[in-house]
């Protein structure tokens, strides 16, 4: 078994839409796949599906080998954008209940909730309802409560979103620490950077199609070398009515330029022009290959 | 089976942490004590204000009656536990009648009375239609009006036969009311021996049952309702969507009626038991039978799991706390419907209304259960007939609940129409 999530031709509706259209997909064992895209576009539906959460019209999805609704699911967790906790229960309680629910037995638990709390640094919440939490405090429990049943697969909606930097961070850090103990990770944000750092491959999805597909490497290879970031003494008009620019994005201090023509003879103009501090030609960024794929007023139109 | 029990004792965990149950429990010992208090005064409890009221004697003959009665009835008004009546006469010379009323009644307002009576001129004439006029601010305070009524009774009384020449000793004498009791059946003992028809005791003949149906109903109150918050909360915060990653959603709700079943029957148990303690003080220990009580629990089940799937489709329906309120205000009078109609099956058992009722599956747990408690007792094919709708509407209930929970937990955006829903239970 080389991939823990296969999806063959799945296609969703909702009434006339099409919430995902054909899609085919394998998630290799042991892999951290990172699942972007516009809002609305299908991650959500995509992932609810290999959950058995709702089925798809068409196609085939097998997790873990097995293609049946329920044989997989001890070994499978979700966990949904919303928190998913109840709100008036302790933490002990419901992490108890959830790792029940996936068949673990209770002293296997206890240490669990022992051994997470402490890598999570949260002391002392496990007597305290839900409710009296902090957002970034429930978000922790919330992903306790998928790893503590020991799944082989995690998946995880829009897990970072919210958080500050340092609670980003021990997420982050046992999401690495799930892919270390042999679990495949699949996560949906709209965080670019944690997706380029972090994932092993990345599927796009737009509009309930895959744009893209693979390691980071291989995605920017597609989109080839063309841009430039630069920092200039005129900043952003530095670059007005010069003839390579295709696009800019600017940044304030930084411009990314997306040129189409030689990046010597857009050089060439800018020093004539003004001081320039910082050149470098460079591979698109992940946002970049977003924002192309995705426009803004696409996004606006998109299904929801 | 097995992820059906966890849901089950996660439930039953969460509901006996919540408040309704917590009250429950707490309203026990309460209802009890009152109940308790109730009966022990019940017959002696009195209000023992003096009542201070005037009277416009037009008749002539009533006022030294009602002074004469007043002084009696005071004289041992404190030994029989009742309030003293103090007439005071006034004359209605001088004034028009409304104006009279109008001053009366403002004295009656500031509290110098306590009301005000009229009595008309022609009382000792048999065919007079003319009324005693009692006045006050108190209508449901009924002890004074009808002492007044029947004192100046007999004041008109003893004075027509005074006209007729006959002596008021004889009538009285001769019109004394037959001496009646209400006794029950004889019986034929095993040993042959012959029991006699005890006196009928009301609250046996009537209080245990109404106790009964009513506990059942404080039981169901606490219970299923809650299902419909559990539901709604699993489903608003996407709980759902992690539970339905680990059981299948029917095992879902199986659980969480399973759950609020074990509830209800540790409420039941917890209350008969405190009934059965007080009823042994008060020498009614036997008034619960073993077969009543398992008609009882018989009854709480198909009851609970009735209404317990009807609360899960409506939570599972709806998407907002505020919509579940609406939906569930029908379901509510829906349940309330026992309580307005039991007092008409507890007068007339065997009415057709009582049997329909007793036989409908929404109502019979209550009102078929009312029937059975009061004596002598449906005829048993009715009851077998109650208990088999009763039965096969809860696994009417159940079925379509789960066709509704199914999808309703998952659906997001607007609540469904009822349309909508029986769409989901055809859908299958």
């Amino acid at each position: 078994m080389n991939d823990a999530i296969v999806l063959r031709q799945v296609t969703k509706r909702f009434g006339p839409v099409f919430a995902v259209d054909n899609l085919s997909l394998a998630v290799p064992t042991g892999s951290i796949y990172g699942f972007i895209g516009p809002n609305g576009s299908g991650k959500t539906t995509t992932l609810r599906m290999i959950m058995h959460i709702i089925l798809p019209d068409e196609g085939e999805i097998e997790v873990l080998g097995s293609r049946g609704t329920a044989a997989a699911r001890d070994q499978v967790s979700y966990l949904p954008e919303e928190r998913g906790l109840y709100k008036k229960m302790t933490v002990r309680r419901l992490l108890r209940y959830y790792a029940t629910l996936k068949g673990r037995a209770q002293p296997e638990i206890d240490a669990g909730i022992e051994e997470w709390t402490r890598r999570m640094d949260l002391p002392g919440v496990l007597d305290r309802p839900i409710e009296t939490l902090s957002k970034g405090m429930s978000q922790k429990v919330q992903f306790i409560s998928a790893v503590i049943s020991k799944p082989s697969l995690l998946i995880l909606d829009e897990p970072f979103s919210g958080l500050d930097p340092v609670n980003a961070q021990v997420l982050k850090d046992a999401v690495l620490e799930m892919r270390a103990r042999g679990a495949t990770v699949v996560f949906s944000t709209h965080d670019m950077s944690t997706a380029e750092k972090m994932c092993d491959r990345i599927f796009m999805i737009f509009k309930g199609r895959k744009v893209l597909d693979g390691t980071l490497h291989e995605i920017q290879e597609e989109y080839g070398a063309d841009t430039v970031r630069l920092r200039t003494a005129a900043g952003v008009h530095a670059c007005d009515g010069l003839p390579e620019v295709e696009s800019l994005n600017d940044y304030g201090q930084v411009q990314e330029v997306r040129l189409h023509g030689d990046a010597q003879a857009f050089l060439q103009r800018l020093i004539a022009r003004t001081t320039v501090y910082h050149f470098e030609v460079t591979r698109p960024s992940l946002h970049d290959i977003f924002v192309r794929i995705a426009h803004p007023q696409d996004e606006e139109a998109g299904v929801s | 089976m097995h992820k059906m029990l966890i849901v089950a004792s996660s439930e039953f965990g969460t509901l006996v942490r919540s408040k309704a149950f917590v009250l429950t429990l707490i309203l026990m010992p309460v209802i009890m004590g009152v109940a308790t208090l109730l009966m022990r005064t019940a017959k002696d409890a009195r209000d023992t204000t003096d009542r201070r009221f005037a009277y416009v004697d037009h008749s002539g003959i009533a006022g030294p009656v009602l002074q004469a009665g007043a002084e009696a009835r005071n004289a041992t008004a404190a030994a029989n536990g009742v309030a003293r009546f103090q007439p005071v006469e006034i004359s209605a010379a001088g004034k028009s009648a409304d104006e009279l009323r109008i001053e009366l009644s403002d004295r009656v307002r500031s509290q110098e009375f306590f009301a005000f009576v009229e009595i008309p001129r022609d009382i000792a004439d048999p065919d007079s239609t003319n009324a005693i006029r009692y006045y006050s601010d108190h209508p449901s305070y009924g002890a004074l009006p009808d002492w007044i009524r029947s004192t100046v009774t007999r004041a008109a009384f003893a004075e027509r036969f005074r006209a007729a020449s006959v002596d008021p000793s004889v009538v009285a004498r001769l019109t004394r009311p037959v001496a009646s009791s209400n006794l029950g059946l004889f019986e034929r003992e095993a040993s042959g021996a012959i029991k006699a028809g005890e006196e009928v005791d009301e609250f046996r003949a009537v209080g245990v049952p109404a106790v009964m149906m009513v506990l059942m109903f404080i039981v169901i109150m606490a219970s299923s309702p809650q299902l419909l918050n559990s539901v709604i909360e699993e489903k608003l915060s996407r709980i759902s969507e992690v539970l339905i990653g680990s059981v299948t959603p029917f095992e879902l709700m199986m659980g969480k009626l399973l759950g609020c079943v074990a509830v209800s029957l540790l409420l039941a148990m917890v209350y008969i038991a405190g009934g059965l303690m007080m009823a042994r003080t008060y020498g009614y220990a036997d008034a619960l039978t073993p077969a009543m009580t398992a008609w009882f629990l018989l009854f709480l089940l198909m009851a609970v799991l009735i209404f317990g799937s009807i609360f899960i489709a409506v939570g599972a329906a709806c998407n907002d706390l505020k919509d579940s309120q609406n939906m569930m205000t029908p379901v509510m009078l829906f349940m309330m419907v026992p309580v307005f109609t039991w007092v008409a099956v507890l007068r007339a058992p065997d009415s057709t209304l009582s049997l329909a009722l007793s036989l409908f599956p929404t109502t019979a747990p209550f009102l078929m259960l009312l029937r059975i408690a009061l004596q002598p007792g449906p005829p048993l094919w009715q009851v077998l007939l109650s208990v088999g709708l009763t039965a096969l509407a809860t696994v009417a209930a159940v079925w379509a609940a789960g066709r509704i929970f199914r999808t309703g937990i998952l659906m997001q955006g607007k609540s469904a129409s009822l349309a909508e829903m029986v769409r989901w239970v055809k859908a299958g």
